[in-house]
């Protein structure tokens, strides 16, 4: 019973590991009221529940109420969507999406096949901001410097702009053939940004 | 001890501090003596003994020590203070104050 009584009062402590010495002075006091009720010769059933409700409302001695562990929950519930596979899977998709846009168009030639093109980047944005979404957690857990996130958003822009120029310009010209060269061509100008950048850090550096 | 419960309960400190007055004691023993000294019919919880000797402890009236006394028991033990004494002494003529002042006050002519 003594052991049980231990057991009762380190649960009454189990939230609370901050009040150790607290702990220490009630378990005592209640260990000797229970081995003073046996010298006085009660049963050990009736000792222990004397000496349980000899201790009180513990919160009178922790300052505040113990407020339930809630809060934990919706962070799990938004952390069950957070798959690095399944963010590798909707991001090659969404890709796939981007790569094939053109497709519809070169079949119909028409309106048709611009309707096409335009639901198929519509599913490719939908697909990486998903991608996005469910790889959350890890972005966040990486290490990044303000620097890096320069870099990235930098790079964004720079690809948002060139697929709506790549578009615009297609639609405008009609002419398909050559336009995709603007891929090419943002490749190039984001090297030249990423160096022009190296070499601002390396200069700050010095 | 159901009708005066509250009442004496809100002499926690003073009782505790008079206690203390007689000698270095611990928490089940402060409340054995309280409860012997009531017949049995007055006794605090643990944690209002406990709030209590924190409570007494800030202010300066009491100081605690570890203290061994039998096999391996620890308890922490509790001292009164010169500031103590001086706020048992006092809170001690208060009630006395108080006592007498209530004695007046509920006095009628069958019951004196």
């Amino acid at each position: 019973m003594r052991a049980q009584l231990e057991q009762y009062v380190n649960l009454l402590f189990a939230g609370a590991p901050e009040a150790a010495e607290v702990k220490q002075e009630i378990l005592q006091n209640t260990l000797d009221r229970y081995d003073d009720l046996i010298a006085q010769g009660k049963s050990p059933e009736a000792a222990y529940r004397l000496a349980i409700s000899g201790i009180g409302d513990i919160n009178e001695i922790l300052g505040q109420p113990t407020s339930p562990v809630a809060p934990a929950e919706p962070a799990s519930e938004t952390e069950k969507w957070k798959n690095p596979a399944r963010a590798a899977v909707l991001r090659a998709m969404g890709v796939a999406a981007f790569i094939l846009c053109p497709v519809p168009v070169l079949a119909e030639q028409d309106v048709e096949g611009v309707i096409g093109l335009l639901i198929m980047v519509a599913c490719g944005v939908v697909l990486m901001i998903l991608a996005a979404f469910v790889a959350g957690k890890q972005e966040k857990d990486a290490p990044r410097t303000p620097q890096e996130k320069l870099r990235k958003s930098l790079n964004s822009l720079v690809w948002t702009v060139a697929a709506v120029v790549y578009l615009i310009l297609s639609f405008l010209t009609q002419a398909w053939a050559v336009t995709w060269l603007i891929f090419p061509t943002t490749v190039a100008v984001n090297s030249l940004l990423e160096a022009i950048l190296d070499l601002k850090e390396a200069t700050k550096h010095e | 001890m159901s009708i005066a419960g509250d009442l004496i309960r809100g002499h926690t400190d003073a009782i505790i501090l008079a206690r203390l007055l007689q000698g270095d004691s611990y928490g089940y023993e402060i409340n054995k003596v309280i409860s012997t000294l009531s017949s049995g019919r007055f006794e605090l919880k643990e944690a209002t003994l406990y709030t209590a000797f924190k409570r007494l402890e800030e202010l300066g009236h009491i100081a605690s020590y570890w203290g061994g006394s039998g096999p391996g028991a620890r308890r922490r033990y509790y001292a009164i203070t010169p500031s103590g004494r001086e706020a048992c002494y006092r809170l001690l003529s208060e009630w006395r104050e108080t006592k007498e002042i209530m004695d007046k006050l509920l006095e009628t002519e069958g019951n004196a």
